[in-house]
């Protein structure tokens, strides 16, 4: 048996502890089903998960720092769940140090709780430590103190078993998280939404699914002004299901950089919306070349969580010879649709997002320079059943273009078009180029 | 003991003192096995870097580039006069390839709007496209290193006109862990500031479908003179005639004659395609 012993950094007795260890346990289950609350501790038995975590001390590592920043102050290891709480009590974190029994009889007797309601009488009788108390007689203590006493201690010795009531999965998530402190920057609410994330991520890993959408909500505290409202909150989506810690609270912070809080926070909740299952990809056993760093999916999400989602693009191309419409942009998370069209003619590698009209002169049109026409016309025209409504009135988008390949000495190769005006002119426009 | 237990294979019987002989004199010299001969540096040669590279799709061009290509895992700077003038027609041979090996192109902050049926004809997908609208020189340098430190690219091109050279050489560190090549297109005024890229180039257009390419900072010597490498963008190939393939001639010519409609647009080669 390896249990480890989770303490809270907090008094115990406190409001919102019960809401820490539920959230904590929440958190531990990902190691293993065996999680137990024991007192004001979780307590969780590891020794089946040693090897899927890559061993004791991997394990013990991810325990103690995702712990720190969940609230723990310490976690010790020992062969069973109440010696483990004792060593943590006691602040002792390696349990297997030495033989159990030593360990444990060195321990003062406060460590173990049943202890408390006979405190004073033991200590009359001078006991000091656990040891102390195991030194007494057996038939003695039993019939002075009740039994619940001899059961701890047996238990925590392990020489009798213990049985637990094990902390059982919510179906789903919901964390919520008091903050000892009013925050009045919506970045700074990171702190507290980090240690939800990593329940949330705990509670995904636990139930082999990964989440596709969160909301992140939080209660403004009682000094708030009238205006203020309740709370507010924000809903973070992400491209495909994930339970990476790391991008969730990447993608987070970089949603929360551009919110603004009306009022001071006093207390996180936060929600997994979408959650599906999520299959991993197993380890192999032979060291493959893992490619490092995040997925494109990944850093465009980061991105276009910073800079909108308008503003990172894919094309999407149709079926249409007038330039302006022969594509448009998505953002870059939405699906695109499976088929494309393919116009095979010669088509310029940029284009203006305005056709630019050009000056003219000797009939030519000049663009840094005059322009020597290659090759042309090329005819495109259509549109009258692109209706649209422009200030009320509808119009069409019909186009009737001519377009040449026009080369600049300066400017490179042009996509230039000369269309007919009202009163039987004409004017050149600069469309794209030729790159 | 020496003789009794030789510590190397026993040499051949003397070899001709390679050492008296001029070294300049190639020949003379006994020829190396090739693994060795690979493992030499000559510094009249190109030096080699230890990572990969994509082929241009020009061997004139690569035979003047270290590694026979553009590098990748590292930052490559393109100067040109003015921006959207032949970045396409000089990258598309090479994201060709990477974008038939499934590999995306990221765009940050391109001076106009590319135009996919375009770029079409230069190799590029739609499916394989994504554009990053990035318009502050922040925003572009942010958007730039987060793509080149994840690593998830086939290849990055990135508009960074007023990059600073100590960020050029953040970005240099940066993407040494970048697997795809990483090119910064930059006004041809940077020519005369330092850079941390290893590798430099200018590259213009030339008025007869080529672009003239010159190399100004690289591994090796110095790159002398310039490039013309030949180049048709936009499947214009189709619709060129032969007297099309010389622009500049038909240019002279209307100089020279200086008359209206001396070379008007009726003259040109037609093609018609009705929408």
């Amino acid at each position: 048996m390896y249990w480890a012993a989770l303490l809270l950094d907090k008094p115990p007795g406190d409001a919102s502890t019960h809401d820490e260890l539920r959230g904590l346990a929440t958190w531990a289950l990902q190691f293993t089903p065996r999680v137990a609350i024991v007192d004001d501790a979780v307590c969780m038995e590891v020794e089946a998960s040693l090897r899927l975590f890559g061993g004791k001390r991997a394990l013990q590592e991810r325990v103690r720092s995702e712990g720190a920043e969940l609230g723990v102050a310490i976690a010790a290891w020992a062969p069973t769940a109440l010696g483990a709480l004792a060593f943590a009590r006691a602040d002792v974190e390696n349990g297997f140090a030495r033989p159990l029994q030593e360990g444990l009889d060195r321990l003062p007797m406060e460590v173990l709780s049943v202890v408390e309601p006979h405190r004073p009488t033991l200590a009359r009788l001078g006991c000091k430590t656990l040891g102390d108390i195991r030194r007494l007689p057996r038939v003695g203590v039993s019939r002075r103190f009740d039994k619940e006493l001899l059961g701890a201690l047996d238990q925590a010795y392990g020489i009798k078993p213990a049985v637990h009531r094990w902390e059982e999965l919510p179906e789903t998530f919901s964390a919520r998280l008091e903050l000892g402190f009013r925050v009045e920057q919506a970045e700074a609410l990171m702190f507290g939404a980090r240690r939800l994330l990593l329940q949330m991520c705990g509670w995904l890993a636990a139930r082999h699914a990964g989440t596709a959408a969160f909301t992140l909500k939080w209660a403004h505290d009682t000094m708030r002004s009238k205006t203020a409202g309740l709370g507010g909150e924000l809903t973070v989506r992400t491209g495909a299901f994930t339970r990476n810690v790391g991008h969730l609270s990447r993608l987070l912070s970089e949603n929360l950089a551009k919110t603004e809080l009306l009022a001071p926070v006093g207390e996180l909740t936060l929600v997994a919306v979408d959650v599906e299952p999520l299959e991993e990809v197993s380890a192999s056993l032979l060291p493959d070349t893992v490619r490092q760093g995040e997925t494109l999916c990944e850093v465009l999400e980061r991105i276009s969580a910073r800079l909108g989602p308008d503003r990172v693009v894919r094309p999407v191309m149709t079926e249409d010879h007038r330039i302006e419409w022969a594509q448009f942009w998505r953002p870059a998370a939405e699906k695109l649709p499976r088929e494309t069209s393919s116009i095979d003619v010669p088509q310029p590698s940029w284009v203006l997002p305005e056709p630019l009209r050009l000056a003219v002169r000797n009939h030519r049109p000049l663009y840094q320079g005059t322009l020597q026409m290659l090759a042309g016309p090329h005819r495109i025209e259509g549109g009258w059943w692109h209706r649209v409504e422009d200030e009320g009135a509808e119009a069409t988008k019909q186009v009737a273009r001519d377009y040449w390949v026009a080369l600049s000495e300066h400017a490179g190769v042009l996509w230039v078009y000369q269309e007919r005006l009202a009163d039987d002119d004409a004017a050149w426009f600069l469309h794209g180029i030729f790159a | 003991m020496q003789a009794s237990l030789p510590l190397w294979p026993v040499a051949p019987p003397p070899a001709p003192p390679v050492v008296k002989q001029p070294l300049a004199d190639d020949s003379a010299l006994p020829a190396l096995p090739p693994r060795v001969e690979a493992a030499i540096w000559r510094a009249t040669e190109l030096g080699t870097p230890v990572t990969e590279v994509v082929a241009t799709g020009w061997e004139q061009l690569d035979s003047e580039l270290p590694g026979g290509g553009w590098p990748c895992r590292s930052v490559t700077e393109v100067l040109q006069a003015q921006p959207s003038l032949c970045e396409w027609r000089l990258m598309g041979p090479a994201l060709r390839k990477l974008v038939a090996a499934g590999q995306t192109i990221v765009v940050v902050g391109p001076p106009k709007r590319p135009h996919l049926p375009g770029l079409r004809h230069a190799g590029l997908d739609d499916k394989h496209f994504v554009w990053v609208q990035a318009d502050t020189p922040a925003e572009r340098l942010w958007v730039t290193e987060q793509l080149v430190k994840s690593n998830a690219c086939g290849a990055l091109l990135s508009w960074l006109p007023q990059a600073r050279q100590e960020q050029l050489r953040r970005l240099q560190v940066c993407a040494q862990a970048c697997e795809g090549p990483v090119i910064l297109f930059r006004p041809i005024a940077a020519q005369h500031e330092a850079s941390a890229a290893p590798l430099r180039v200018t590259a213009t257009f030339g008025l007869d479908w080529e672009l003239n390419v010159h190399i100004l900072k690289r591994k090796g010597p110095r790159h002398e003179g310039v490039l013309h490498l030949p180049s048709i963008p936009g499947g214009l190939e189709a619709v060129l005639t032969p007297r099309l393939m010389t622009p500049s001639r038909l240019i002279a010519n209307r100089e020279r004659a200086d008359v209206l409609g001396s070379a008007t647009p009726r003259q040109a080669a037609r093609r018609r395609v009705h929408a």
